[in-house]
C-alpha cells in the first residue's frame, strides 16, 4: 500500500488550562491514505477535535498542549516541529473545515480575496490568476454567481453557502488532507446532505484524504471508508465503515449505534441513550474508561487497559478494545 | 446607510440646539450681572444704577430668555460671538488666534494616543501573557490612572528642568508641543491601549482566528490581518469618546504649559466672570463634541461591512 498522507502513532495529548489538566488523547494511532475518508466518531468531549487538530497546533488560545508520540505528514513529524514550521504545513498540507462557518469566517474580510490569497501564497499564482482560481473554486464548491460572491462578506451569505465557501477556503491551497470537524452539525438537514455530497464529489475529483469528524452516523455511512470510534481519548473500535456500522463489537459502539434513530432496522426498541456520563478525564485510571457505563463490565475491566484486538475485516482490519465481548462471542481473529 | 447617517446628523443638530440652549440658560442664571460688569468696566467702581439699567436695556438683557437665546443663536450662526467682557475684543478674533493652538494640541495628542495605543496594544498581544505583556499592562495601567497635572509636572521636571532638552512653557518652535501633547495623550492612549489589548485577546479566541491559523498564518499575521480588523469598531468608538474628553485635558494642559488656546481662554473667562466668553467657549465645546461623535459614527459605519452594505439587503 502507498505511504499514508498522514500517520499518527501512539499519540498522547495532555491539555492544560489555568484551571484543569486533561489527558484528552491517550495513545492513539491511525493513518489516512490519499483518496480515503476516515470518519472519527464519538460523544462530545471524547477528544475528536483535539486528536485531529492538536498536532497541527490548532488549539484555542489559552490552552497549552503537550504532545507525545508521532504525527507524520509530508515526511515530517508534526510533534517535533517548531510552531513556525508547523504553520507552513497548515494550509498547504492540511485544509480545515469547522463546524460553524458563520463564526469560522472572519466577518470583516471578503470571501473571495481570502481564497485568492491562499492560491497566491501556496501555489505562487499571479494576482490575476489567483483571482481566477478563487472564482473557479467558488464555482466548483457549488456557489452560484461566483463572480458576485467573490466580493461578498460572510454576513451576506446563507449558512450552507458559507460552508461551501469554507470548503473552498480549505481547498484553496491544494492541501493533501482535508480535516472536516463536524462540517454539517450547524446546518439545516437539507443543506447537510448537500454539503456531504459536495465533500464526496471533491474527494472523487481530487483524490484528497479526508478526516471527517462527526456525530452523524448517517454521514459516516454515506462518506466514510474507515471509522474510528473514540471514547474518552482512546480508540474503542476501528475498521471499515461497513464492518463497524453493521457488526459493531465494542459495547460503546453498539450503544452509540443503538442511540441513532432508524439507523439499523433491527433496533426495534427505538432509540436508546447510553446511560451515564463520559468519565472524568482529569484523572487517568487503569482499566477501561467505559467500564462505569458498560452493561457487560467485569472486575477485570477496571484494572487492565484493554488493547485493540483484531476481530475480522478484509483489507482493513476490524479491531476492538473489549476483551469481554471478544471472549464471550469468540471473535478473536489472529491472522 | 445614507438614511441612517442623515438621521444621525439630524439628531446631532437637535442635540447641539438643546445643549446650547441649556448652557445659555445656565450661564445666564449664574450669579453676576453682565450689565453691571460692563458699566464697571466703563465707569470704574462708581457706576450708578441708572447706567447699569441703560446698558442692560441696550443689550436687550431685559428681554425674555427665549428671545435672547434666539437672538444669540442668530448672531452665533453669522460668526458673531459677541465681545469678550474681559479683553474687550470680539470673541471671533480671540477664537481665530486660539483655535489653531488648541487644534494643534488635540491633533498632536490624538495622533500620539493613536500610535501609542496601537503600538502598546499590539506589542502586548504579540507577547501574550509573557513578561513584556505584563510590563506593558503596567505601563497602560499607570497611564490610565495618573492625573494630567501630575504627568505634566513629571515630564517638565525630567525633560525641561533636568535635561533641559525642550521648553516647558510657552511656544518656541515645534519642540514646545512635545510635552503638552504627551501629557494630553497619556490617559486616552492608555485607555485605548487596554481596548486594543482586550479586544485583540478576545478576537484571537474567536473561531475565525483558528481559521487564520488553519490557513497557514503565523501568530503575527493572524493578529494583524484577522484580529485587528475586528477591533476596529470598538477602537474607533472609544477613540471618539476619548478624543472628545481630551478637550477637558486641554483646559488643564494649556494652563500648565502656557499655551494660549481655547482652554486657557475658558479659565480666564470663568475667573473674570466673562459670561459672553464662557458661553462662546461652551458652544464651541458642544459643537466639537457633537461633530466628533457624528464623525465617529460615520467612520464606524464605513468600517463595518454589515452596516456599509445594509442598503443592499
Ligand atoms: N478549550 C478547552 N479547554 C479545556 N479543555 C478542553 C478544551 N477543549 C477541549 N478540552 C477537553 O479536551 C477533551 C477533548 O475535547 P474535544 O474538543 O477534542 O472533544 P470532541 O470529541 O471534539 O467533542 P465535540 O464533539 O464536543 O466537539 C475534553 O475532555 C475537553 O474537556
Ligand atoms: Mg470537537
Amino acid at each position: 500500500m502507498s505511504e499514508p498522507v498522514y500517520a499518527v502513532e501512539d499519540l498522547v495529548i495532555d491539555l492544560y488550562t489555568p484551571s484543569v489538566s486533561v489527558r484528552a488523547v491517550d495513545r492513539v494511532s491511525f493513518a489516512i491514505n490519499a483518496g480515503e475518508t476516515l470518519a472519527v466518531v464519538g460523544e462530545s468531549g471524547s477528544g475528536k477535535t483535539v486528536m485531529t487538530l492538536g498536532p497541527l497546533g490548532l488549539m484555542p488560545e489559552g490552552v497549552t498542549i503537550d504532545l507525545r508520540g508521532s504525527a507524520r505528514a509530508a515526511g515530517k513529524d508534526l510533534v517535533k516541529m517548531s510552531p513556525k514550521k508547523l504553520s507552513s504545513l497548515r494550509g498547504g498540507q492540511f485544509g480545515v473545515i469547522f463546524q460553524d462557518p458563520m463564526s469560522a469566517l472572519n466577518p470583516m474580510l471578503k470571501i473571495g480575496p481570502q481564497l485568492a490569497e491562499q492560491a497566491r501564497r501556496f501555489a505562487g499564482l499571479s494576482p490575476a490568476a489567483a483571482r481566477a482560481a478563487a472564482v473557479s473554486l467558488l464555482a466548483r464548491t457549488g456557489i452560484p454567481d461566483p463572480e458576485d460572491r467573490y466580493d461578498r462578506y460572510p454576513h451576506e451569505l446563507s449558512g450552507g453557502m458559507l460552508q461551501r465557501a469554507m470548503i473552498a477556503l480549505a481547498l484553496a491551497a491544494r492541501p493533501r488532507v482535508l480535516i472536516a470537524d463536524e462540517p454539517t452539525t450547524a446546518l439545516d438537514a437539507t443543506v447537510q446532505a448537500q454539503i456531504l455530497a459536495l465533500l464526496r464529489q471533491i474527494q472523487n475529483e481530487d483524490g484528497i484524504a479526508v478526516a471527517l469528524i462527526t456525530h452523524d452516523i448517517g454521514a459516516v455511512s454515506v462518506l466514510a471508508d474507515r471509522v474510528i470510534v473514540l471514547y474518552a481519548g482512546r480508540i474503542a473500535e476501528e475498521g471499515s465503515a461497513i464492518d463497524v456500522l453493521t457488526s459493531p463489537v465494542h459495547p460503546y459502539t453498539r450503544g452509540l449505534l443503538a442511540s441513532v434513530p432508524d439507523f439499523r432496522s433491527d433496533t426495534a426498541s427505538g432509540t436508546r441513550e447510553i446511560p451515564g456520563l463520559p468519565p472524568d478525564q482529569t484523572r487517568v485510571l487503569p482499566g477501561c474508561r467505559f467500564a462505569d457505563r458498560c452493561p457487560q463490565a467485569e472486575a477485570s475491566c477496571r484494572t487492565k487497559r484493554p488493547v485493540l484486538t483484531c476481530v475480522g475485516g478484509n483489507e482493513v482490519p476490524h479491531r476492538a478494545a473489549c476483551p469481554i465481548v471478544i471472549r464471550d462471542e469468540g471473535l478473536a481473529d489472529n491472522d | 446607510m445614507r438614511r441612517m447617517f442623515l438621521r444621525r446628523a439630524g439628531l446631532a443638530l437637535l442635540l447641539m440646539l438643546a445643549a446650547t440652549a441649556l448652557t445659555f440658560a445656565l450661564v445666564t442664571a449664574a450669579p453676576g450681572n453682565v450689565a453691571a460688569l460692563i458699566a464697571e468696566r466703563a465707569a470704574g467702581p462708581g457706576a450708578d444704577g441708572e447706567m447699569i439699567a441703560r446698558i442692560a436695556d441696550e443689550l436687550g438683557l431685559n428681554d425674555p430668555l427665549p428671545v435672547r437665546y434666539v437672538r444669540w443663536l442668530g448672531d452665533t450662526f453669522t460668526g458673531d460671538f459677541g465681545v469678550s467682557l474681559r479683553t474687550g475684543k470680539p470673541i471671533s478674533e480671540e477664537f481665530a488666534e486660539r483655535i489653531p493652538v488648541t487644534a494643534t494640541l488635540l491633533a498632536g495628542g490624538g495622533m500620539l494616543a493613536l500610535f501609542y495605543s496601537l503600538g502598546l496594544g499590539l506589542w502586548g498581544a504579540t507577547s501574550n501573557g509573557r513578561f513584556a505583556d505584563r510590563i506593558l499592562h503596567g505601563i497602560a495601567l499607570i497611564g490610565a490612572s495618573t492625573p494630567n497635572f501630575f504627568v505634566a509636572a513629571l515630564l517638565v521636571i525630567v525633560f525641561a528642568v533636568g535635561l533641559g532638552w525642550i521648553p516647558s512653557f510657552g511656544l518656541y518652535g515645534w519642540t514646545s508641543w512635545i510635552l503638552p501633547c504627551v501629557t494630553i495623550a497619556l490617559f486616552p492612549g492608555s485607555v485605548l491601549a487596554r481596548v486594543v489589548r482586550v479586544n485583540l485577546q478576545e478576537a484571537m479566541a474567536r473561531p475565525f482566528a483558528t481559521t487564520g491559523f488553519a490557513k497557514g498564518m503565523n501568530r503575527g499575521e493572524v493578529l494583524v490581518r484577522e484580529a485587528l480588523p475586528n477591533i476596529a469598531i470598538p477602537y474607533i468608538t472609544t477613540f471618539g469618546a476619548q478624543f472628545t474628553l481630551m478637550i477637558i485635558g486641554a483646559i488643564v494642559v494649556e494652563r500648565l504649559f502656557g499655551l494660549n488656546g481655547i482652554g486657557a481662554f475658558f479659565i480666564e473667562a470663568i475667573r473674570f466672570r466673562d459670561f459672553v466668553g464662557m458661553q462662546a467657549v461652551l458652544t464651541l465645546f458642544v459643537v466639537f463634541f457633537v461633530s466628533v461623535n457624528l464623525f465617529v459614527d460615520l467612520v464606524a459605519m464605513l468600517v463595518d461591512p454589515r452596516l456599509r452594505r445594509a442598503r443592499r439587503a
